[in-house]
């Protein structure tokens, strides 16, 4: 039961996908033809194909699958789903493929397959259909695929070169090189460049060559690298008459295309009945008119085009919004002294235009004027507040009053100059006084200034002077227009003297000075002390002292103060001003200027101050003459003429510098400071800061020595360099000369003498046997016997002894202990210790001291109680070198030191030291005492 | 920065321009006068030069200096010769005007491949004015009796051919015309020397008799 219904369950399931099976596939409608065919010119394959008439009947929605096979490379390159609704019409269905790839390079192969909608099942496909490439055909000598192709900069390019029958594609290459994938089989060669860019070279070369060396065996094609145009920039339309219009546009960045593959450009206008007639070829502004005649809206349309593109700009218009009206002409003016009518001339486009005249002013200002030309065909404005007699220059453009679009361009620029008026406010004057034979001779200045307007042509000046006291004729003179200055004599009273300049007009407001009585001038007698001022960068800066009856101030001063006339100029300044700094372009360095500060009240000008100053100080133009000089083994004296302090010197004298060297070396004497020449020897340098000093006395300086010297005066503005240098030899020290004389001679003459009288300086100063009263020995009071002095024993206490080693000495005491030669060992021994001192100073070799007390006695009558010690310090050597010595002197005083303190002592030292004990006998044996 | 050759190719060009100025008639503000023999043989020299220079050039600039595509022995029948026959530099004419036409051709083609003011175009125009330059020369030295003394070809085939063909034609033209250029200059200076020598011997051999 179980096992019927199983297999009733599969019957059933089967019979189902059975009947859905056979359901769908009635829906399956297969590719009944298909036809292929190639458009070179394109490079397109065009397939046709169809299905079953019942589906164009059932007008079914379907899908189609296409193929395209390249048949050498065995590849399928293209897959594409197409999906189309038949219709009853029953015509076949059409498909294009763009091939990237020369067809002619290969052949080509299409297979369809298709599916309706309503169905999942594709159909079978249909057999290729084949399109054979050349590289099938028999030809003669290699042929390049694609040739005169246009390719878009930075796209890719394949060429492919199909060699003759049998041959192969031996070079397959480009010109000039650029990077590209090459691939040669057999008779074919593929080349393909990828992202292709201008290389310069408007025209690329493609070689060919197969494997023979005919020219037969070569082909070469080529192709251009370019752009396509760019949108025209800054397309616009306008019209100056509103009955042609003119179009204009850039053209945008190069193509790289030329000649007859440059961007072509098209106008058209789609509310006109009648083309335009403009295609242009233009490289950077382009233009196109054509006439509209009554059409008043315009739809234009730019077309730019070339084989890689094209693009549109369009303008769309009111022909009355885009007036640029032609520049007006023939302009024209009327005027007066401070009015300007100007008037032009207008194209009449029935169109009410408006109008800007532009009027350049004398000093550079510009102002612009509105003025309306309604519908005539001439503007005018009228331009007031003018300057008379100044030259203007106005020009004009005009725009559309309403719906404005553009100015038109300007017109012709017209000069007009306004008509003269009477001058306007006062000139500015000045006078100088200098006395004369009876009076005085007043030259009078004058010059317009900043509030002096001429208004006209300078004809001109009256100068009028009358006396202030009396109500006398005024005396009047005329000058021409060239004049600034005029000379008048006058008495010594005060008069009033007005200037006035005339032009054609009329005459000008009078300008009024006072000369106060007196019969002097300005400058003479005055007891004001000229004070000097400093120049700076921009001119010469003084101040003065204000004073507040004044209300103005002048300063005058000459700009050439060297030549007659000094090119006398003058300056006012305000009641609040008390400073100045005067410039000049005549000002030069070098030259003082005198300035004279007047105060001015009631037209009535009174001197106050002088200053003078430089524009810049220079060095003085020469050296002063040193006229003497006084000369000593160490110093000298130097007198120069005295110097000039006018102002013909080039700076305010300061002072002076005298410069001082030896001849060989360089200088460094005491209290100078140091100057380097350029050659960078050293002089000594000193300064006199009185220009009046006429000498100077250079000290310390070496005898007999060679110096060069000079003296400078030096202004603020430095000294001139060192030129030149005067010599001097310093004379020879005499007083050296005496003292050696002094230190040598006299202690020779001396010594002689003392030489020739030997025996009477002997016998007077140390005589053989002393006399006893004039030893020192018996200088004492303590015992008298008779005549003679006794000494205690006791009493004495010698702090050296002599000794007197005669033999007679030795025979006084036959037993004493102390032999003759042990004493002299001693003495030795003492006297190496002197020795050897003195050897200490000389080797700089300090000993230690040694704290032992020694006291020698030489004299046997003391040496009992006195402990005697050996020298530690004794050198054998020096004693040796002694011994000798002792044999000689037989008689000669021997000196014991008794040594308390320091054993190292020096004699020297041990004779400074007041608190020693010391004993000097000049004859030790008298010492002894041997009377006692 | 270094100019080196910078001195002799000025000098190089003033030079030309002065021969230029003498050997063509009415250049340099002269009035108009028949040239002299020695004017063409001159600019002849100069044109050989120019178009070896124009030649070299082109074949470069156009990339055509490829197994000797330009250089052909097979000229185009105008340009054969020279031969100073019978008719001596009048038969010139002929070359030269039909030279006129076909540089007027090149440039035309150039100018689809160049820039405004490129520099090939530049070469082109100037050869073209001293084609045109000893054309003027050639009538004035032997004035045609008919009143069209040249014969006006008509213009070349403005059709667009391929682009590479027309660039070879016009290498080939420029070599095969710098070649003739170059045997006619050499032509007329064997003819000057010749000529040089004749007068040298008639002279000395007018002078013979005097001497001995």
């Amino acid at each position: 039961m179980m096992n019927h219904f199983m297999v009733l369950v599969v019957l059933l399931s089967l019979m189902t996908c059975s009947t859905t099976y056979s359901e769908q596939e009635s829906f399956v409608f297969p590719v009944t033809y298909v036809n292929i065919s190639k458009d070179l010119v394109l490079q397109q394959l065009v397939v046709e194909w169809d299905v079953g008439k019942s589906a164009h009947e059932a007008e079914l929605a379907m899908s189609f699958e296409i193929q395209v096979y390249q048949t050498d490379v065995a590849t399928t390159v293209w897959t594409e789903f197409l999906n189309v609704t038949l219709d009853k019409s029953g015509k076949p269905l059409h498909w294009v493929w763009d091939s990237d790839f020369p067809l002619e390079c290969m052949s080509h192969s299409v297979r369809i397959r298709s599916r309706a909608e309503i169905s999942n099942i594709w159909s079978q496909w249909s057999l290729w259909k084949t399109v054979l490439g050349l590289d099938t055909s028999n030809n003669h000598g290699p042929q390049i695929f694609p040739n005169e192709k246009i390719v878009e900069e930075g796209s890719d390019i394949s060429f492919c070169c199909i060699g003759s029958e049998g041959q192969i594609v031996k070079d397959f290459f480009l010109v000039p090189t650029i990077p590209a994938f090459n691939h040669t089989n057999g008779r074919l060669g593929l080349l393909t460049v990828k992202n292709v860019t201008h290389h310069g070279s408007p025209h690329i070369m493609v070689y060919c060559q197969e494997s023979c060396n005919e020219t037969q065996c070569y082909d070469h094609a080529g192709f251009f690298v370019g752009k396509p145009p760019d949108t025209p920039h800054d397309f616009s339309c306008q019209t100056q008459d509103t009955r042609t219009v003119t179009c204009t546009w850039s053209p945008g960045g190069d193509t790289y295309l030329y000649g007859r593959h440059s961007p072509k450009y098209v106008l058209s206008d789609e509310f006109s009945q009648n083309p335009i007639l403009c295609t242009v070829s233009c490289s950077e502004q382009c233009s196109c008119s054509w006439d509209i005649e009554q059409q008043k809206i315009c739809n234009i349309t730019l077309t730019v085009e070339n084989p890689l593109g094209k693009k549109t700009a369009m303008d769309v218009f009111d022909v009355t919004h885009r007036i640029y009206p032609t520049a007006p002409f023939q302009l024209w003016e009327e005027c007066t002294d401070t009015e300007i009518t100007l008037y032009w001339k207008l194209q009449n486009i029935g169109i009410e235009l408006f109008c800007q005249t532009e009027v350049l002013q004398p000093n550079g200002k510009v102002e612009v004027h509105n003025s309306s030309a309604g519908h005539l065909s001439y503007g005018s404005v009228t331009l007031r507040g003018l300057q008379p007699y100044t030259e203007y220059k106005a020009r004009v453009h005009c725009g559309a009053a309403q719906d404005f679009w553009r100015w038109s361009e300007w017109s012709e620029a017209q000069t007009i100059r306004t008509k003269e008026a009477a001058p306007s406010g006062t000139l500015d004057i000045w006078r100088e006084i200098k006395p004369g034979l009876g009076g005085r001779n007043v030259t009078l200045f004058w010059k317009q200034g900043p509030k002096f307007q001429a208004n006209g042509k300078i004809i001109s000046y009256e100068v009028t002077w009358t006396k202030v006291e009396d109500a006398s004729e005024p005396e009047s003179i005329s000058l021409s227009s060239v004049c600034n200055s005029t000379r008048i004599f006058i008495d010594s009273h005060s008069y009033r003297i007005s200037i006035m300049a005339k032009n054609n007009v009329n005459y000008s407001l009078p300008s009024v000075l006072i000369i106060p009585t007196g019969p002097e001038g300005d400058h003479s007698g005055s007891e004001l002390e000229e004070e000097r001022v400093n120049g700076t960068d921009d001119g010469i800066f003084f101040s003065w002292e204000p004073r507040h009856i004044y209300d103005s101030y002048i300063i005058d001063w000459c700009n050439v103060p060297a030549l007659q006339p000094c090119d006398f100029q003058w300056k006012r300044f305000g009641a609040n001003t008390s400073s100045a700094l005067i410039s000049s372009a005549a000002f030069v360095p070098g030259v003082r200027y005198n300035f004279h500060v007047y105060g001015s009240v009631a037209n009535t000008a009174t001197l106050l101050e002088k200053k003078t100053g430089y524009f810049k100080e220079l060095p003085p133009l020469f050296d002063p003459v040193v006229e003497n000089i006084e000369l000593t083994f160490n110093a000298v004296t130097l007198y120069w003429d005295s110097y000039p302090t006018n102002e013909s010197q080039p700076g305010f004298l300061r002072g002076y510098h005298v410069y001082i060297s030896p001849l060989q070396e360089d200088c460094s004497l005491k209290g100078s400071k140091k100057h380097v020449l350029p050659d960078n020897s050293v002089l000594c340098k000193y300064s006199i800061d009185n220009p009046e000093e006429k000498r100077y006395t250079v000290k310390h300086l070496l005898s007999n020595t060679k110096y060069r010297l000079v003296v400078k005066a030096y202004t603020g503005g430095g000294e001139n360099p060192i030129v030149n240098f005067r010599y001097i030899d310093t004379p020879f020290n005499l007083n050296i000369l005496y003292l050696l004389l002094l230190l040598v001679i006299v202690p020779a003459l001396a010594a002689a003498i003392c030489l020739w009288k030997i025996k009477w300086v002997q016998e007077c100063c140390c005589p053989v046997i002393p006399h006893p009263n004039k030893s020192r020995v018996l200088s004492f009071k303590e015992f008298n016997i008779g005549s003679e002095k006794v000494l205690k024993i006791s009493d004495c206490i010698p702090d050296m002894l002599a000794v007197d080693s005669k033999a007679e000495a030795q025979k006084l005491h036959p037993q004493s202990p102390l032999s003759s030669t042990s004493t002299a060992e001693k003495t030795d021994g003492h006297s190496s210790s002197w020795i050897y001192a003195k050897e200490n100073e000389e080797r700089d070799f300090t000993p230690t001291p040694t704290p032992q007390t020694h006291t020698w006695f030489a004299n046997f009558a003391y040496s009992s109680h006195l402990a005697v010690d050996s020298d530690s310090y004794q050198i054998p050597e020096t004693l040796e070198a002694s011994k000798p010595k002792l044999s000689v002197a037989l008689y000669q005083p021997h000196y014991y030191d008794i040594f308390n303190e320091d054993a190292a002592s020096t004699p020297r030292e041990t004779c400074g030291r007041k608190a020693s004990l010391k004993y000097i006998s000049q004859t030790p044996v008298h010492c002894l005492g041997r009377r006692l | 920065m270094r100019r080196d050759g910078w001195l002799p190719g000025v000098l190089g060009a003033v030079t030309k321009g002065l021969l230029i100025l003498w050997a063509v008639p009415g250049q340099g503000g002269r009035s108009l006068q028949h040239p002299t023999l020695q004017q063409v043989q001159a600019l002849v020299r100069h044109m050989a030069e120019d178009a070896q220079e124009l030649f070299t050039f082109y074949e470069k600039d156009q990339g055509l200096a490829i197994g000797h595509l330009c250089r052909t022995n097979r000229p185009p029948e105008w340009l054969r010769g020279p031969s100073l026959g019978t008719r001596g530099l009048r038969g010139l004419r002929g070359t030269m005007t039909h030279m006129a036409q076909a540089l007027q051709d090149i440039t035309r083609h150039q100018r689809d491949l160049n820039p405004p003011g490129a520099e090939i175009l530049r070469r082109l125009a100037s050869a073209h004015l001293k084609v045109r330059g000893l054309l003027n020369n050639l009538e004035g030295l032997y004035p045609a009796p008919s009143p069209h003394p040249t014969r006006r070809l008509p213009p070349g085939p403005t059709a667009p051919t391929k682009v590479f063909r027309q660039k070879l034609e016009g290498c080939q033209i420029l070599w095969s015309y710098s070649r003739f250029l170059v045997k006619l200059n050499t032509l007329l200076e064997t003819r000057r020397l010749r000529a040089h020598r004749q007068r040298q011997r008639a002279h000395q051999g007018s002078r013979m008799p005097m001497s001995s």
